[in-house]
């Protein structure tokens, strides 16, 4: 049988951010993770919603829908769905971190630090919908041998 | 998040406590450009109590770091741990900052 998915919709603004979070928080308290990942995790949500708040709709606004279920003893997925315009943050390239202070570009961490936290992160386009669904480690190490 | 400044004769402190997210990184930035304008060099940032901080903060810290060097100044980081400390180290920022345990270390520095 799978698993129990929870959803919340609100507006695709960063005003939402807290709430997704809250939301989420609640589906990483019952899959058991450790407390100290929890803003890791807000840190996910954060990078992922601001995208979408910025490009999906703008100039316009619109929806986002955050879904979550365990996926497995050690995962907890989440599902991040907005209906805005075709947009893949995933193509970004990644940032130079090489560069020194007065070279360094301030923009581009978002979405590298979301790959950096997550286990694994996949974009697809369904109907007229991005989704954009990770998942996030249960025991805060990596759980890609089982 | 909660900025307090203290006014020290070679830098200023401002101890940060909180969350940096996205709705309120903007103050931060502001309020060290605030004290840039007003002649000051230095800026040593004390971010024991600083709990989170996401992308927009990074680039708060970056473009405030960038002006000060460009007038021979710093922003000086201390007390960072958690997950702060982990995407300062994440991004390798951490590298381009002077980055000290405590206040005091830093203020000897200067």
């Amino acid at each position: 049988m799978d698993p129990p998915v929870k959803r919340l919709t609100l507006p695709a603004s960063a005003g939402s951010i807290s709430a997704f979070s809250e939301f989420v928080r609640g589906g990483a308290v019952a899959a058991g993770v450790a407390a100290h990942e929890f803003e890791k995790l807000d840190l996910v949500l954060e990078e992922i919603l601001i995208n979408v708040a910025r490009y999906a709709y703008s100039p316009e606004t619109g929806e986002v829908e955050v879904a979550y279920a365990q996926a497995s003893a050690h995962k907890l997925r989440v599902e991040i769905a907005d209906f805005g315009r075709v947009f893949n943050p995933l193509e970004a390239d990644p940032p130079d971190l090489s560069r020194g202070l007065a070279e360094r570009p301030i923009g581009g961490l978002g979405v590298f630090l979301v790959r950096s936290m997550v286990d694994s992160i996949d974009y697809r386009r369904e109907e007229n919908r991005n989704i954009l669904s990770f998942t996030f480690p249960i025991d805060g190490g990596p759980s890609g041998n089982e | 998040m909660n900025i307090e400044p203290t006014e020290l004769e070679k830098a200023v402190l401002l101890k940060v406590t909180g969350r940096m997210d996205a709705e309120n990184a903007h103050e931060f930035e502001q309020a060290c450009e605030r004290w840039i304008t007003h002649g000051t060099k230095h800026l040593i940032a004390d971010l024991d109590g600083l709990q989170y901080v996401s992308s927009m903060g990074l680039r708060c810290f970056l473009s405030v770091a960038q002006k000060l060097q460009s007038g021979s100044g710093s922003l000086i980081l201390c007390g960072l741990h958690g997950l702060p400390r982990q995407v300062f180290e994440m991004t390798r920022l951490i590298s381009l900052f002077p980055v000290f345990e405590t206040t005091q270390q830093a203020l000897a520095t200067l």
